[in-house]
Formats: C-alpha cells, sequence, structure tokens
C-alpha cells in the first residue's frame, strides 16, 4: 500500500480522488452506499445565491462513448446548502472532505457567495469556481471562455475568502492554459479541468435536437484523450497543482492523468454507471502504484518517462 | 442459486414486448409496488454507459427473483432482448418512491402501454381494477395477469382494437358510476400527457391517488438532477420545483403533481 496523500499547500488529501461537481449531488445520495468519507474530497453539485430551477427537460442524451448534460446547474441556494439537513449539515457529521462548488450569474455574486461561505465555513476545505458549465446562459462559461471576466471573477472571490481556491476551466476554448494562467495570476490555488465539452445530437425521426436545451455538454470516456492533451499542456504552464477530469472511469484512466501532470484526479459520468466508481479509482491506483514499486502517488505526478 | 444478476428467463409476451427475470434475493425481499431497478444491460459495450431504469413487474421472495417487462425503444432494449438465461447484468434497486393504497381503499391501477408492469405488485393487496390505456390490441399487455390475480380489467384502445374506443381516462367516471359506494385509490403509470389528463380529471371529482412519473434518467439515485418532473412547491416563486423522480419519486401523491405548462 503506498502513501496517497496529496498536498496541496494550503490543504491536504488522504488520497486523489474527488467527485466532480454535478456527478455527485451533495455527497448525501451515495453515504448509502458507501462511507463518503473515503474519498479525497466530495465536490458539491454548484451553488448560487439563490435557488434555480435548472433548464427543461430532457437534460442528458446517451452518445456513443459518454453523454450530453444540459443541467443548467438546478441547486437550493447558498443558505438552503449552508442550513438544509442534506446538505451541509450532513457533510459536516460524514467526516468527507468538502469542496464547494460556487457560480454566479454577475462578478458581485460568485464573491458574495464566496463570503457567505466563508462566514460558516466550517467543514469546508476549499472553493472550486466554476466559470464553466455550458449550459446556463449568463454564468458559466461566460466567464470562463473570456480572459478578462475570468480575471475578475477569480480576482474578486480571492478577495471575498480566505477559503483555497480551484478554478474550474472551460475546455471550450482555443487554448486552456492561458485561463489557468489567468487563474494563477489572479490569486487561484489550484486549477481543475475539464469541465464538459459543448456539444449536440439530434433526433432525426423529429429533426429536433435530442436536449430541450438544444446544445449540452460532452462527457464520460469519449473526452478522456481532449481531457488528457489539456492536462498535459497546462502543466507546462503553470506552477499551481492540477485536478484532472474528464472520462476518468477506471484507476489505469487516472494514472494518466497524474503522469500528465495532474496532483489529483475527479471522478464524474462514471459515478452514474457505477455508484462506487470513485473507490474502484482509488483501489486502482494503489494497485498501479504497487505494481511498478512507487511509495507515493506524488511520485507520479508529471512522471512522464 | 445463481449469483445475483443472473438472467433466467426472457421471454417474448407479444411484439416489442418482453418480460425478463433475474437473480436478485435482495431486491425480491425488499420490492414495493412503483419501485424500480436501474440495470447495465452488457458492460462490455462502449456504444453506451448508462443504466436503464425498469419498473418492477413482480418479485419471487423465495425463490429470489426479480421480473421486469419492457418494450424494445432503443439500442439498450434492443441489447437486453437479445440476452439469454445465464447473462449476467448489474441490477442496482429497488429504487424509488412505492405506491402506498390505504388499506381501506379499493386500488385501481390506471396504466397506459407497458405502465402496467409497474402497478401489477398492488395485485397482492385488496382486489382491486385495472383500467388499462393502449393505443391499439397490439399494446395490451398484462391483461392476463391482472385477472388471474383477481383484478377487474377494463380496456380502452384509441383504435378500438380491444376494449372499448377511446383514452384510458374515460373509463374513470364510468367506474364510478357502476360501484358509486366505494372508496378508490388511483394508482397510475403511463405517457406523461395521460398522467396530465388523469390528475386534472382525480382533482375534478375529488378522488385520491398517485402517480408515476419519470423522465429520462441517469444516475437513478438522485445525484443529477436529470430526471425531473415539477412538483407543486407554494414556497418557489413560481409555485413549483423541479423534483427528482428516481430518489423522490417516481410515485408522487396525487396532491403534489404539477398539472400547469
Amino acid at each position: 500500500m503506498a502513501d496517497l496523500s496529496v498536498d496541496f499547500g494550503k490543504f491536504q488529501l488522504k488520497n486523489p480522488v474527488m467527485t466532480a461537481s454535478g456527478t455527485f449531488g451533495y455527497g448525501f445520495e451515495y453515504s448509502r452506499y458507501y462511507d463518503i468519507s473515503r474519498l479525497g474530497a466530495v465536490v458539491v453539485k454548484g451553488i448560487r445565491m439563490t435557488p434555480s430551477h435548472g433548464n427543461p427537460t430532457p437534460r442528458v442524451a446517451e452518445v456513443t462513448g459518454g453523454m450530453l448534460n444540459a443541467i443548467g446547474l438546478q441547486g437550493p441556494g447558498v443558505e438552503k446548502f449552508l442550513h438544509g439537513k442534506d446538505y451541509m449539515p450532513f457533510l459536516r457529521k460524514s467526516g468527507a472532505t468538502v469542496i464547494v462548488n460556487i457560480w454566479g450569474t454577475t462578478v458581485a455574486e460568485y464573491a458574495e457567495v464566496a463570503s457567505r461561505l466563508d462566514a460558516e465555513r466550517e467543514g469546508i476545505t476549499a472553493l472550486e469556481i466554476n466559470i464553466s458549465c455550458p449550459n446556463v446562459k449568463a454564468g458559466g462559461a461566460a466567464f470562463g471562455t473570456d480572459p478578462v471576466l475570468a480575471a475578475q471573477v477569480v480576482s474578486a472571490v480571492r478577495k471575498a475568502t480566505t477559503l483555497p481556491l480551484i478554478t474550474k476551466l472551460s475546455p471550450n476554448v482555443t487554448k486552456i492554459s492561458d485561463f489557468a494562467r489567468v487563474a494563477e495570476e489572479n490569486g487561484s490555488d489550484a486549477v481543475s479541468l475539464i469541465n464538459t465539452l459543448s456539444a449536440m445530437c439530434i433526433d432525426i425521426e423529429t429533426r429536433r435536437p435530442v436536449l430541450a436545451n438544444k446544445t449540452g455538454g460532452l462527457s464520460g470516456p469519449a473526452v478522456k484523450p481532449v481531457a488528457l492533451r489539456m492536462v498535459y499542456e497546462t502543466a507546462q504552464a503553470v506552477r499551481i497543482p492540477i485536478i484532472g477530469m474528464g472520462g476518468i472511469m477506471t484507476g489505469n484512466d487516472a494514472v494518466e492523468f497524474l503522469l500528465a501532470g495532474a496532483s489529483a484526479v475527479a471522478v464524474g459520468t462514471a459515478n452514474f454507471v457505477d455508484p462506487f466508481a470513485p473507490l474502484k479509482v482509488i483501489d486502482g491506483i494503489d494497485a498501479y502504484l504497487d505494481r511498478h514499486g512507487f511509495k507515493s502517488v506524488r511520485d507520479i505526478v508529471g512522471a512522464l518517462a | 442459486m445463481d449469483t445475483p444478476g443472473t438472467m433466467i428467463g426472457n421471454v417474448n409476451l407479444k411484439g416489442d414486448y418482453y418480460a425478463a427475470a433475474f437473480c436478485a434475493p435482495e431486491i425480491a425481499s425488499k420490492a414495493r409496488a412503483g419501485q424500480f431497478v436501474h440495470v447495465r444491460i452488457d458492460d462490455t459495450r462502449n456504444d453506451w454507459i448508462l443504466r436503464r431504469p425498469f419498473s418492477i413487474c413482480d418479485t419471487d421472495p423465495e425463490k429470489g427473483t426479480v421480473t421486469i417487462v419492457y418494450k424494445v425503444v432503443g439500442k439498450g432494449t434492443a441489447a437486453l432482448s437479445g440476452l439469454r438465461p445465464g447473462s449476467i447484468c448489474d441490477i442496482m434497486g429497488p429504487l424509488g418512491s412505492c405506491f402506498t393504497p390505504p388499506p381501506d381503499a379499493t386500488p385501481v391501477a390506471v396504466c397506459g402501454g407497458y405502465g402496467a408492469a409497474a402497478t401489477f405488485m398492488l395485485t397482492r393487496g385488496k382486489k382491486g381494477v385495472l383500467l388499462l390505456g393502449a393505443r391499439s390490441e397490439a399494446d395490451v399487455i398484462l391483461t392476463d395477469k391482472y385477472e388471474k390475480a383477481g383484478f377487474d380489467v377494463r380496456i380502452a384502445t384509441n383504435d378500438g382494437s380491444a376494449g372499448t374506443r377511446g383514452f384510458v381516462t374515460e373509463l374513470v367516471p364510468r367506474l364510478l358510476e357502476e360501484r358509486p359506494q366505494e372508496k378508490f385509490f388511483f394508482c397510475a403509470c403511463g405517457p406523461h400527457p395521460m398522467l396530465m389528463a388523469l390528475a386534472r380529471l382525480l382533482r375534478e371529482i375529488g378522488q385520491s391517488g398517485q402517480l408515476s412519473i419519470d423522465h429520462r434518467m441517469c444516475c437513478g439515485v438522485g445525484s443529477c438532477f436529470a430526471c425531473v418532473v415539477k412538483v407543486n412547491d407554494p414556497g418557489s416563486a413560481d409555485g413549483w420545483r423541479y423534483a427528482r423522480s428516481c430518489a423522490e419519486g417516481p410515485v408522487f401523491n396525487l396532491e403534489d403533481v404539477y398539472t400547469g405548462d
């Protein structure tokens, strides 16, 4: 058994496997299947100031090697998240390492959510700034595909909290490493990538897009090679740690991301296929390390031969 | 006993309709009418990766088996129809909420097509009624099983090829007329427009019940928010909110069902 702990400077994780925001609810849903404190971190579904309905249905479609989603950040709003029994109060009791994904429709709202969470920060390890959701009209990717707006959001959130910050990047840009640099320069402690790839599918019988939102975000095994290249490129560009994600289904998939330069990984779509997927990814990484005689997972970060 | 998930039967009922039975002792011992299983069909394939939800039609707790009834509608169900006994599927369940008719009421299953699978386990309680709507005779399934279980079966088809011509909702007032003194509890599963029409009707005539409503599902456990349906929420500015049909449903109380746009 190798040492699986990872060090992000401002915070440490017991192992490098997190859940990707939006694929693990608020942790409660999976706690009936296993002890969620076994995970490196639980990254909860995006939180903004007010409750939001999200998009109309259908919200998901299956495609070869993956799926499209256009959930549209349905959520309870920050107050219910902090005080509703199945949200933060549950997570505090669970002993899980919690990272809260935040978003807003204005720069000010991002900062306001961060400040509200900072005020009741017990049990919160870090915030993940979502500037990359492709499925909301205002907010999300609107901030993550414009370097000026991205800088404004990260900088405003940085001023609003002393909690460690992770900026979640959009792959729907020409050069993702430029955005990673923007996050780094404006005070982000880490970057996570990739969010989903903007995509579409059409029902040829009805001649309509399958998703009510017309377009959605592609995830699953199909995106892994793209995500891996983006993590690799970003690792050459920034000094802050990277959380790699995109189509990770197995421990071996995760090892590819670590070798490409990610310090930790997140499991997303695989949660929908197998609730136990993140635990299997942890075991798979451990087995790889043992098989190759590595003492610590840190030894393989960016360790391409 | 077989490994949990082992298929022990997969028979064609008629046309595109099949019944598949699996060894699943834990699910068989817990399942209630209206609940579902989430099945990963052939995990060696990568042209689809998501699970498929199926209503639990019947169980045999002693033998430890669970039966689902399905229609071939896409790649996943086509592959399922081709699996032979001995194949193994990864099955999660039982999931979701269940029908809870009060003990003093006669349960009335109001179903559209293979929605009749979701209410079949109601036949274990008080002798009730099945009102089944279908496009045509080709889509009428499970009625023999309901009859055998002592249910009063009435059918309506759009083209009149079985039962009366018309919509299943039209059978409701007729039932109430014939049995005016009886206390009924309506348990429904079927296409969305049918369920909305039924919900409006039941409210109008002051009957109580529950409806199984779902939408294209993904995780099956409440984490992804894909399968949401609108439910009344006086606390929300719009009067409704999106509830996850997999975790908060699929069976919703009539009074919670939002019948607006």
